[in-house]
């Protein structure tokens, strides 16, 4: 079968719940999303930006020391290497592409961590458009430097100070923002969620990860490592190796102060499914329906859903979901930096975490593990709460 | 005896006085939910001819800054979809006038066919759902197909005459045309093409339609009613409450005076075709 069907759908999941000033800007964009996704020059585009300008492909880095300690192979697919430090950069340059094509000259996004408004700032930059980005009130205090990085590259960035101050709240505002203005701006989701074709879309311009991987790796993994928060670089990694049938996936979910304490962001293990943001998925949810508030030492990881087809796949047990909690985070965090000279971001962290989690499995095996960002952004984060435990 | 939706009965009837339907909308349990009970029953008394009422949700991604607001401080009382339903049948028994609930999707979804089920207990006649669009509703629509119940669909400045007549196909009770692409709150100019996008969806079905999204005045109120068969005004009355929140009196007060107003101005447009 394949996914998403016509209408976007994953199994249950996906779809497109937007209201209907939305409704014919999404139809229109996927109309000409697919009439460009197996366009050559549109590719040929794609490909040389990503080669020149973003530095790809990214090294597949045999991580030596840690494999010591875990007796088992481990890589690390280094997006943190990209061109602004994460793998969010792979979608801006397309969907940024996609945007020229279309003949749009506004760009809206919304950010979590800083990373995804960066990498948006910065394809704006490149190809000449203008640029606002939406943040959390709570996210611009905790993430000056990208808010600085992108002013720096000449993007207007806009505070969100309704509910809970962070990515859901920056999505609801830039959804505001393309309604009301829907003729001139091109909305430039950050992960594989939203309405139907952006889910399809942002996974198609990271699995890049998952393609440079079976090329670079010359054989399969036995084991795929990601985080998830969206999940955009865990679906990137991910979604060239889902017909091997041989190859685990394990996507791990920003457990906060631990999934009992409700203070959380792991929306499949700590949630249920629910219609945000234009797509059905798991989301973080009180028994009204109304959406809970998401809590991650990861900014990025801080968002209260999940992409649509993680849901799907999660509920196949084809990707198995874990999560870990911040301080486990924290300290694979310092492993890292300690072990291999790589300062991870913390939402990458998260994945190298969950090794701990499956030491026992992993033993002898080749394990891969998607180093999704670099962690400058987070030394405010880590030294505050370092001092404080 | 067939069952009938009484949405269907008050256009019929305004139809034959030549008059327009008066839609107002605010939110259960803002400020608290006595105080909200008290405004909607001044608004039926003023000359409401259907009810509007929203259940707050947590992110009303369609709304701007007032209703956003108003949703804020109805959450901070802890309304559950049990609360709404109670206020209804309350308001169904002080009146009984057709009531539409308004939400977003997801309060509605978790509870699936208990929804339906208790929404027909509470006599709801209309169902408005702004991020529930026809394609993907016929996992909702199967709960009250049977119920008598409508799903209020949308008609925005962005739909092109080809998707207008496609959702159309869906629509019953009434059709909601958004007056402008943008979010909900009150403006003081309206888009001109109002009257032509009206004309146009009176071209392709006979059902009928409220315009709301931006009206703030009597005057607007009575230009636009010209065209179309309903004015729904929500975010003009939500200001009344945030700018005397303390003051139940003034806003009571207030409301019913705008409401009044609202309705007289809608009680002679039909005589444009004189």
């Amino acid at each position: 079968m394949k996914l998403p069907d016509g209408n976007g759908h994953f199994g249950e999941y996906g779809g497109r719940y937007i209201s209907e000033t939305l409704m014919p800007a999404v139809i229109e964009l996927e109309k000409f999303y697919k009439k460009i996704r197996n366009d050559r020059e549109f590719i040929k585009d794609f490909k040389y930006y990503l080669k020149n300008y973003v530095g790809r492909p990214s090294p597949l880095y045999f991580a030596k020391r840690l494999s010591e300690v875990y007796d088992a192979g481990i890589f690390l697919k280094r997006e943190d290497l990209n061109h602004t430090g994460a793998h969010k950069i792979n979608n801006t340059i397309g969907q940024a592409l996609l945007a020229v094509k279309m003949g749009k000259k506004r760009i809206i996004a919304e950010t979590g961590a800083g990373q995804h408004g960066v990498a948006t700032a910065t394809v704006c930059a490149l190809f000449g458009l203008d640029c606002e980005v939406f943040m959390g009130k709570k996210d611009i205090e905790r993430q000056k430097q990208n808010v600085f990085r992108m002013e720096l590259l000449g993007a207007k960035v806009n505070s969100v100070e309704a509910g809970s101050q962070t990515l859901k709240d920056a999505m609801n505002e830039a959804i505001r923002d393309w309604i009301t203005n829907i003729h001139t701006t091109y909305y430039m989701i950050g992960t594989v969620a939203g309405p139907h074709p952006y889910p399809l879309m942002v996974r198609d311009f990271q699995s890049v990860i998952g393609k440079e991987v079976l090329k670079q790796l010359e054989k399969l993994p036995d084991i795929l490592i990601a985080c998830v928060g969206g999940g955009s670089n865990a679906i990137g990694l991910f979604y060239p190796f889902l017909k091997y049938n041989d190859v685990k996936m394990y996507a791990v979910e920003a457990g906060g102060y631990g999934i009992e304490t409700g203070m959380h962001a792991a929306s499949i293990s700590g949630g249920k499914p629910g219609v945000l943001h234009g797509n059905k998925t798991y989301l973080l949810q009180d028994e009204f329906g109304r959406i809970k508030d998401a809590h991650s030492i990861a900014a990025g990881l801080d968002y209260p859903g999940v992409g649509p087809e993680h849901s799907y796949f999660a509920d196949k047990k084809r990707i198995i979901i874990g999560s870990v909690t911040d301080e486990e985070a924290v300290k694979a965090f310092q492993k890292l930096c300690r072990l291999e000279g790589i300062i991870p971001a913390l939402e990458s962290s998260h994945a190298i975490a969950y090794l701990e989690k499956i030491k026992k499995e992993i033993k002898g095996k080749t394990v891969v593990i998607n180093l999704s960002g670099r962690g400058d952004k987070d030394m405010h984060t880590i030294s505050e709460y370092l001092s404080k435990s | 005896m067939p069952e009938y939706n009484k949405i269907d009965t008050v256009f019929n009837k305004l139809k034959s006085e030549n008059r327009k339907a008066f839609i107002p909308f605010i939110s259960i349990g803002d400020p608290a939910l006595e105080t909200s009970f008290e405004i909607a029953k001044t608004l039926v008394e003023n000359g409401a001819d259907i009810i509007e009422l929203g259940f707050p949700f947590s992110d009303p991604m369609a709304d701007g800054k007032v209703i956003q607001r108003s949703y804020e401080r109805a959450l901070k009382n802890k309304i559950s979809m049990e609360d709404a339903f109670a206020f209804i049948k309350r308001l169904k028994a002080f009146r009984d006038i057709p009531v539409v609930l308004f939400t977003y999707y997801n309060p509605v979804f978790i509870l699936g066919e208990k929804f339906a089920k208790d929404a027909k207990e509470a006599d709801v006649q209309g169902v408005l759902i702004v991020d529930l669009p026809p394609e993907e509703s016929a996992e909702f629509t199967k709960y009250i197909r049977d119920k008598n119940i409508y799903q209020i669909y949308l008609l925005a400045p962005t739909t092109a005459p080809d998707r207008m007549r496609y959702v159309l196909s869906y629509a019953k009770g009434f059709v909601y045309y958004v007056s402008v692409t943008g979010v909900t709150g009150a403006r003081k100019n309206l888009p001109e093409t109002i009257k032509s996008r009206v004309e146009e969806i009176k071209r392709i079905s006979s059902i009928p339609v409220g315009v709301g999204f931006g009206i703030s005045s009597r005057d607007q109120a009575r230009d636009i009613a010209k065209h179309s068969d309903a004015i729904i005004i929500g975010s003009k009355i939500i200001q009344f409450i945030e700018d005397d929140i303390e003051d139940k009196r003034r806003i009571l007060k207030k409301i019913a005076e705008f409401s009044s107003d609202i309705r007289s101005a809608l009680n002679d447009t039909a005589s444009s075709g004189l």
